[in-house]
């Protein structure tokens, strides 16, 4: 008998249908990878399991823990299950824990409030089991509040709450998601280790092929509250039998066509010795102002229609370095050129030179004002065409050119942007960056808050339109296997300094800085875990 | 209070209407508040008395259908004084507002658009120091050199409204600056000041419109606060608050007197309370707290 | 943290000068002449120059403002010129019943409001809930002279619970004393209460909202633990910010109230110095309101250090 059982689970919340009936089932000592896009109910699922569930929730089905049926149990039974036999990890970090108590007492909660010891005894025992996640006391003092930790290390806190009695199963729902390459590397370690060492069960829930390969030993493909396809983790990747499931795992392993030729001509950008430093307050009372040197003397140059990538960890200094490059910050020091014009440390970018650089961000939701019109958001460039800006039929023509260039409707233009979905807004949010022609466009992690299919589909049309129209890119993302698919050159950030830089495919396949080494060992890479599994 | 939740209208413009029609608190709020105005603007026209005409044989007489609200210990009519009050309470609680509005917004607005510079210092300490004086305070500083007018009543309760909507709109727009379409709008080379006016300020308006029913009704509290010590409009202009003060002594003989300015208050206070809370429910894009 | 003190001593510190200056500029520098102001328009020439010569007021403002900031520092606050006595000694007197009164209101709004923000946060949406906020909407709707007004009916006028207002003073027993302060502190809590209850049920429903609520409730806390434990001092914080403004807004609720009751408090003083033209009255007395609303607020910033960690920061 499994561990965890669950048959015919439906959920609805109001009229609304979340789960349409799923079946799923974890083993002691296994992990069951349940993935899906966003809307899939993948989260749902894991909360219907704790019980968790929004006001106006209404689940049927069955749940069965060793056999013991959680839908029919009372609230008050379900406290006694959750954080002893099921423990849960959320997705983020930063806001997981109370800011006001201190960790060792937020791990210890979980043991005297299950009655398993006094609360003296739990804060001892709350010691050993944060020494078991890899905070040890002398490192991490049991008294450190959570702000004092990094989002890596609260997550351990997080766990370390969750696994505190050895429950049954742990349920972990995108714990990696808002963390870094390096840091997810070392908590899924983590995980694996404790499902070795306490023979419990685990659910990972994710979005990321590449790591569910790694990690699970059984997968589950969610989408639209249904169970699509289980079974085995490497049976199911190799056989691909239902059509989402091929059509996932192609689009994770996308690499859009491009040409590699370059129309040649001066370079489009060029950034040298560039150093930003901010001020900090002072550590006593009249003490001076600290320095903290955000971009350390980077140098680089971005000829025309080369695609340029830009990785690094938060805190690499990549961002600083992109608001630098668009002329919204000053440098201490360095030059930085956009296609023959030089940036004014002190007064920024002329219109004229703006002209030549458009940005595209990452998120869709944020990126264009609520209350305007897609004709109006899209052509909010034209302000740096002052004069010269184009009025009437012209304006039309040209809002209907660049929608239709980035495979949507000159009918749009009329919309509202909340009439769009996600992959819909990043195509406008091109054609915005299109609309005056620039040379260079920076996308700062333009595709990180897109669905695996819908990014596939926009590395497709940044790579047709940099081949057609000779574009130069500066893509930044943390996310080495979409920069590897898209870009010619790429340059590796760790704490403001360039430690790295050639051509895309030499430097991933030979990468001679240890920093890089770690950050490829540490990216989960769908082909290699499902070379390793067989 | 924690900080306003800013409205995007993931909802589209019809339905914005639809969620005010179907919101009891807006709708009952937003009856009362028509109400009140209706009354003030009849009073112009038509009153069923001279506010001011003494009828000394028919004084201290309760409520009857000559005299819908009674009379007074002069015998006028308190229907006639409740009428033309509402005057009183409207302009002086409007024209505060406005003044709060004017200078406050504006401030607020640079203050987030030049955040951490000497400027917003400036401005958040001056704000701070005009919280530290209570609008009473302030009235008691004017009145005290210039005398007690309605005038100096509506610059004391603005002066106090200022740091107000400033605070508001500083935290507002700070919350606003760091998202992307911001950024989008500066890398199109639109300065602050345009930013502010294009983007910011209609994105922050619905939290603009709920503070200003919140102090329009705080501001008919301290008129009516004022009125009462006698800082407020001077006799003869009828006022709520002053009818109160003179009904103190007399309540034993008249306690119409006492109860009716003061029920007209609570409800005109509470009508416009009733609407500001039905536009934060409405506006606000969070319609359904979804976890336990 | 030693930063962040500092820095709102200093801040402190420059609210009072800047208010000391402006009340200055008012009171002494706006009428013209403060002499002839006190005295009124008929006032012989020789009365006038003896007032001002008494009032220091040949000398430069500058030099007066200095003296005037060094006297109170002295506790020297002039000398009233209606009453012909030092206002210091007024105020001694008045702040006996002043800060009582403030005090006792104080400690009422908070008893009344806490647990009924609490209690209405925790039954969201059920009767209790629905309860509690059609009350609040009433209190928050009463001018608190009305309700005075209407107390002073039910419970004196009829009942005889209470005396219609007068302070008998501390002298006479201090039970005597607080029972006239009863009914004016009860005025001035309930719709200070209301405010309070209504924010704190606000700032509770958003914090129930965070994620550590969440997680707490996944280590298999009962709602009502978690409440407790993690979403009561959470939202407190911006309920302090609230408690902070509030004691301005019960002073100058104080000042009303005393009238209502004809208490001999502070209240009084400043009225009886407006219409008796008593420029150097208002003019301390509003000097010590300001104080001690910039003071309460700089006891809040100071409690934040309390229940906020973050604000502790190590080196």
């Amino acid at each position: 008998m499994s561990l965890l059982e669950v048959k015919g689970l439906q959920l609805a919340i109001g009229d609304v249908k979340i789960l349409r009936g799923i079946d799923l089932a974890v083993d002691a000592g296994q992990v069951l990878g349940i993935i899906g896009e966003s809307g899939s109910g993948k989260s749902m699922s894991a909360l219907s399991i704790m019980r968790l569930l929004p006001t106006g929730a209404h689940a049927t089905g069955s749940i069965r823990l060793a056999g013991d049926e959680l839908l029919q149990k009372s609230e008050r039974d379900m406290c006694g299950v959750r954080g002893k036999d099921i423990g849960m990890v959320f997705q983020e970090p930063m806001t997981a824990l109370d800011p006001l108590k201190t960790i060792g007492n937020q791990v210890a909660e979980t043991i005297w409030v299950h009655g398993q010891a006094s609360r003296r005894e739990a804060l001892a025992e709350a010691d050993r089991v944060l020494e078991r996640v890899g905070l040890p006391a002398d490192l991490f003092p049991r008294d450190r509040f959570p702000h004092e930790l990094s989002g890596g290390q609260r997550q351990r806190v997080v766990i370390a709450s969750a696994i505190a009695l050895r429950p049954k199963l742990l349920i972990a729902d995108e714990p990696t998601t808002a963390l870094d390459v390096t840091t997810q590397a070392r908590i899924i370690e983590l995980l694996n280790r404790l499902v070795n060492e306490d023979g419990m069960g685990m659910i990972f829930i994710t979005h990321d092929l590449a790591v569910v390969a790694g990690l699970a030993d059984q997968v589950a493909v969610m989408r639209y509250g249904e169970v699509f396809e289980a079974g085995p983790t490497g049976e199911v990747f190799r056989t691909l039998a239902h059509p989402y499931t091929r059509a996932l795992f192609e689009a994770s392993s996308h690499v859009p066509k491009r040409d590699p030729s370059l129309p040649g001509g001066p370079p489009v950008l060029t950034v040298e010795n560039v150093v930003r430093d901010y001020r900090t307050p002072p550590k006593r009372l009249f003490g001076k102002p600290g320095a903290f040197r955000a971009v350390d003397g980077v140098s680089f140059r971005i000829e025309r229609g080369e695609n340029v990538g830009l990785v690094g960890e938060s805190g690499s200094g990549k961002s600083t370095l992109a608001r630098a490059v668009m002329a919204l910050e000053a440098v201490q020091s360095g030059t930085i050129t956009i296609d023959g014009q030089k940036l004014d440390p002190r007064d920024g970018a002329s219109f004229a030179t703006r002209r030549k650089l458009q940005v595209v961000f990452q998120d869709p939701y944020g990126s264009f004002d609520p209350r305007q019109r897609v004709d109006t958001l899209i052509t909010e460039p034209f302000h740096l065409l002052g004069a010269d800006a184009p009025h009437g039929a012209e304006r039309q023509a040209r809002i209907a050119k660049s929608l239709e260039t980035v495979g949507l409707e000159a009918s749009d233009a009329e919309k509202y942007i909340h009439e769009f979905s996600g992959g819909q807004r990043q195509r406008l949010a091109i054609a915005r960056a299109l609309i005056i022609e620039p040379s260079l466009i920076i996308l700062d992690e333009a595709v990180s808050a897109l669905d695996v299919s819908i990014r596939a589909q926009i590395l497709d049309l940044l790579a047709e339109l940099s081949d057609r129209l000779g574009l130069s890119y500066l893509f930044i993302s943390h996310d080495l296997s979409v920069v590897r698919s898209i870009t010619d050159r790429v340059l590796v950030m760790k704490s403001g300094k360039i430690v790295e830089s050639g051509a895309t495919e030499e430097v991933f396949r030979n990468p001679q800085h240890p920093y890089t080494q770690e950050l490829l060992a540490a990216t989960p890479h769908l082909e290699r875990a499902l070379a390793a599994r067989s | 209070m924690s900080l306003p939740a800013i409205a995007s209208p993931t909802l589209p413009r019809g339905t914005l209407l639809n969620a005010a029609l179907r919101s009891p608190s807006f709708l009952a709020g937003a009856a009362i508040t028509a109400l009140f105005l209706l009354v003030a603007v009849v009073s112009f026209v038509w009153t069923p008395y001279g506010y001011a005409t003494q009828d000394i044989p028919n004084k201290l007489k309760g409520l009857s259908l000559a005299h819908w609200f009674g009379t007074d210990q002069y015998g006028r009519d308190v229907f006639s004084m409740i009428l033309v009050g509402a005057r009183t309470s409207i302009a002086v609680a409007l024209i505060a507002v406005g003044v709060g509005i004017g200078i406050g917004v504006p401030l607020g607005l640079t203050a987030a658009a030049r955040r951490g510079s000497l400027l917003d210092e400036v401005i958040m300490r001056l704000n701070d120091l005009v919280f530290a004086f209570p609008a009473l305070l302030i009235a008691v500083l004017i009145t005290a050199v210039f005398g007690p007018s309605a005038t100096n009543a509506i610059i004391a309760i603005g002066i106090f409204n200022i740091p107000v909507f400033a605070r508001l709109i500083r935290a507002a727009a700070l919350s606003l600056w760091t998202r992307d379409f911001i950024l989008a709008a500066r890398v199109a080379g639109k300065g602050p000041a345009r930013i502010s006016v294009e983007h910011i300020l209609p994105n922050i308006l619905n939290t603009l419109v709920v503070q200003i029913t919140i102090q329009f009704s705080l501001g008919i509290l301290a008129e009516a606060a004022l009125a009462y010590v006698g800082l407020g409009a001077q006799p003869p202009t009828p006022s709520w608050g002053k009818m109160l003060a003179d009904s103190q002594t007399l309540i034993s003989l008249a306690p119409h007197l006492a109860l009716i300015p003061g029920l007209c208050i609570v409800f005109t206070v509470l009508g416009l309370n009733l609407m500001g809370d039905g536009l934060r429910d409405i506006f606000d894009p969070r319609l359904s707290r979804s976890r336990q | 943290m030693t930063t962040y003190l500092a820095g709102r001593v200093a801040s402190v510190l420059l609210s009072l000068i800047v208010a000391s200056i402006a009340i200055f500029l008012i009171m002494e520098v706006l009428p013209g002449d403060p002499a002839q102001f006190i005295l009124g328009m008929n006032a012989q020439p020789d009365t006038l120059a003896a007032l001002r010569a008494q009032l220091g007021l040949d000398a430069p403002p500058l030099m007066r403002y200095f003296s005037w900031i060094l006297g109170m520092l002295h506790g020297d606050f002039g000398t009233s010129y209606t009453y012909r006595v030092p206002v210091a000694e007024l105020i001694v007197q008045r702040i006996g019943v002043s800060l009582p009164l403030a005090g006792l209101s104080l400690a009422l709004t908070l008893i009344i409001a806490f647990p009924t923000g609490i209690l209405a946060a925790a039954r969201r949406n059920s009767k209790t809930d629905f309860a509690v906020s059609a009350i609040t909407q009433f209190g928050v709707a009463v001018p608190n002279f009305w309700f005075a007004i209407i107390l002073v009916y039910i419970f004196a006028v009829t009942l005889h619970w209470f005396s219609a207002g007068g302070f008998p003073g501390w002298d006479k027993g201090f039970w005597q004393g607080l029972r006239a302060l009863i009914l004016p502190s009860i005025a001035l809590a309930l719709p200070q209460a209301s405010i309070l209850a209504r924010v704190m049920r606000s700032a509770l429903l958003d914090t129930l909202e965070e994620d550590y609520i969440r997680t707490a409730r996944a280590r298999g806390l009962s709602r009502a633990t978690t409440l407790w434990r993690h979403a009561v001092r959470n939202a407190l914080i911006p309920v302090l910010t609230i408690v902070g403004l509030q004691f301005a807004f019960l002073l100058a609720g104080g000042i009303i109230i005393e009238n209502v009751f004809f208490l001999p408090g502070l209240g009084r003083l400043v009225f009886q110095g407006i219409t008796q033209r008593d420029l150097i009255v208002v003019k301390s007395v509003v000097m010590l309101l300001v104080f001690a609303v910039i003071l309460v607020n700089f006891l809040v910033d100071l409690s934040y250090l309390v229940v906020d960690p973050r604000l502790r920061r190590r080196a």
